[in-house]
């Protein structure tokens, strides 16, 4: 019975089917081959050309051993470690907003929030680049300015770093020991106008009355943070917690631009998906770098399964 | 009016602190912003000399904005071309692809949906590799199209997952009397689907927009020719110079950023109530 009406429905909606169809036809062109094509490929030595040779586990041999990935991994991990602590400007920043008494203004504001937008993430890139050049950047000029380079270079003696001297260009980008520091410095004071606008979203179902009552229990303003707004907006930080965790494992683009295809200097910004990148279009090895692909594929799966697990996000 | 004025102003006071702290951040926010703009008008010795405040505006030195006007509107061609076409072919068959799921469980539908929400799970960059071999072998290499063909691939997940919700909310005796009247289902999709969900549709494109505008890792690694390049190539390429002419090079920047500031003043309203509200519901 239910087939017959089923296949009743077919034959009268058939049509239909086309409308799904160059959704489909793109998806798999551009996202399923392309996958399909890495799995089968991480198994042969490919340098991108007509031959090509299967050699079985080798390139995920390779992996296990390669310092550069291993190191590569643990870099990223200090990086998502970073980019948490980066979460808390936009949430303060939201809560803020959302406790201002005057709609007016949590409109003005969200609006200037939102003007940074204009201006494409490569530039905004190339900006932080820019503030962090040695000899004319903001970053130096400003330390030199307010006389806190003093300060650094009175720790560097006083812990031995010699990271910091006092007649030298610090160099941002240039010295080793300051990729890491000069990676969790960019783009400070890390708002996401789009993280802000979210958690704002969220905020938005505390009516006034709710902090008039807790006023009147004598609430202080740390205690509506965490009995009030955090609970409200804990779905909503969830959210940004996974977008970020994903992307920051996957991302290579920052590292690329404000550094370069080997990480920087002493490789220390290098990423696994930047070392991916390298492989396959500085090495030519398109096989190995289709394997790193598949290592890092499988990193994020798991990471996006304990989320699901462990971290639910309700609708 | 009038009752509101003497609350504006107690709400002033109470709240300054915060109008502060606020501020402080936004201005820190608009900091790089700040920057780029004064030294635009700047030679590198205007800017050695003094880097924080702005010239005397009769020193201005506007061939810099003409050096970046002819040296980005070619990139921003691109851009849009790019940007545009990929954004409103992905919207277009997201639509009907939202319609499909939303509408009817046809056979299959299950399995079609599943393969979709799949690619949730798949990062788009891990890929990269296989598809510059595909692109090359599919003979797209070194062409635009390739750009927005992977772009309106790359957005169909999250707008059919976005939509279908939507559509699926949208009350059934509108489609049901649509159908009563002989109105085929693209009919359907015109006259219900696109006029009732205007907003979910403009923050989608915004977000696509957006995406495509800001990609640099596909067109870097497809792009080869110079009148091919978009904006991120483009400047990319201009970062690399060895004698950097700051101000040119800040000009370029604050000219790459025009076409999206004319696309926010169009579009703010709807962007920061449609991503507040609606979109994230998803």
């Amino acid at each position: 019975m239910a087939a017959s009406l089923s296949r009743q429905k077919l034959l009268r909606e058939w049509k239909l089917y086309l409308f799904v169809l160059p959704s489909l036809a793109l998806v798999l062109t551009f996202a399923y081959f392309p996958a399909a094509s890495a799995v089968y490929h991480s198994f042969f030595e490919w340098a991108g050309g007509d031959t090509k040779q299967l050699i079985g586990w080798d390139n995920f041999r390779r992996a296990a051993h390669d310092q550069v990935l291993i190191e590569a991994f643990f870099t990223v991990s200090v990086l998502i470690v970073f980019n948490l602590f980066k979460m808390i400007p936009s949430i303060l920043l939201a809560v803020l907003i959302h406790r201002l008494r005057s709609d007016r203004w949590q409109y003005v504001y969200r609006v200037l929030l939102v003007v940074p937008m204009i201006v494409p993430g490569l530039v905004t890139l190339f900006i932080w680049k820019f503030f962090f050049d040695p000899n004319l950047g903001v970053l130096n000029g400003l330390l030199d300015f307010t006389g806190l380079k003093g300060g650094l270079v009175w720790l560097d003696q006083a812990l031995g770093w010699g990271v910091f001297y006092a007649n030298v260009p610090i160099g941002w980008l240039s010295q080793p020991e300051l990729i890491l520091p000069s990676l969790f410095l960019w783009g400070f004071p890390w708002i996401g106008a789009v993280g802000v606008l979210i958690f704002l979203a969220g905020l938005q179902s505390i009516g006034q009355d709710v902090y008039e009552a807790a006023e009147l229990d004598g609430v202080g303003p740390l205690g509506k943070f965490l009995y009030i707004e955090l609970p409200l907006i804990l779905t909503q930080v969830r959210l940004m917690l996974v977008l970020l965790i994903v992307g920051t494992l996957g991302g290579y683009g920052l590292q690329l631009q404000l550094l370069n295809e080997y990480g920087g200097p002493g490789g220390r910004g290098m990423v696994p998906g930047l070392w991916m990148y390298n492989r396959a279009f500085y090495a030519g090895e398109f096989g190995y770098a289709c394997a790193i692909g598949m290592i890092l594929f499988a990193f994020i799966l798991v990471l996006t399964f304990v989320n699901n697990r462990y971290v639910r996000i309700e609708k | 009016m009038s009752p509101a004025a003497p609350t504006l102003t107690s709400a002033w006071r109470r709240d300054w602190p915060k109008h502060l702290l606020i501020l402080s951040f936004i201005l820190i926010e608009l900091f790089p912003l700040y920057m780029m703009f004064q030294v635009s008008f700047k030679d590198n010795a205007t800017f050695i000399r003094q880097p924080w405040l702005p010239a005397n505006p009769l020193a201005w030195h506007w061939e810099n904005w003409s050096f970046a006007f002819h040296l980005i509107l070619p990139y921003i061609a691109n851009t849009v071309f790019v940007a545009v076409t990929g954004t409103v072919c992905s919207l277009f068959l997201a639509i009907l692809g939202a319609y499909f799921f939303a509408r009817h469980k046809l056979p299959f539908s299950g399995l079609l949906w599943a393969a979709f929400l799949a690619l949730m799970l798949m990062p788009g960059v891990v890929n990269i590799t296989p598809l510059f071999m595909l692109l090359k072998s599919l003979k797209l290499l070194n062409t635009l199209w390739a750009l927005v063909l992977v772009g309106i691939a790359g957005g169909q997940v999250f707008n059919i997952f976005v939509l279908r919700n939507f559509i699926e909310d949208l009350p059934r005796d509108l489609f049901e009397a649509a159908e009563m009247d002989g109105a085929s289902h693209l009919q359907q999709v015109i006259n219900i689907v696109i006029p009732m969900s205007g907003p979910i549709i403009g923050t989608l494109a915004i977000l696509s927009f957006l995406g495509m505008w800001n990609d640099f890792l596909l067109p870097l690694i497809v792009l080869r020719d110079q009148d091919l390049f978009t904006l991120g190539v483009g400047l990319i390429y201009l970062d690399g110079e060895y004698v950097k002419q700051w101000g040119q090079i800040m000009a370029a920047y604050f000219v790459a950023s025009i076409p999206l500031i004319v696309v926010f003043l169009f579009t703010m309203r709807l962007f920061v109530r449609g991503l507040s509200a609606g979109a994230i519901k998803g």
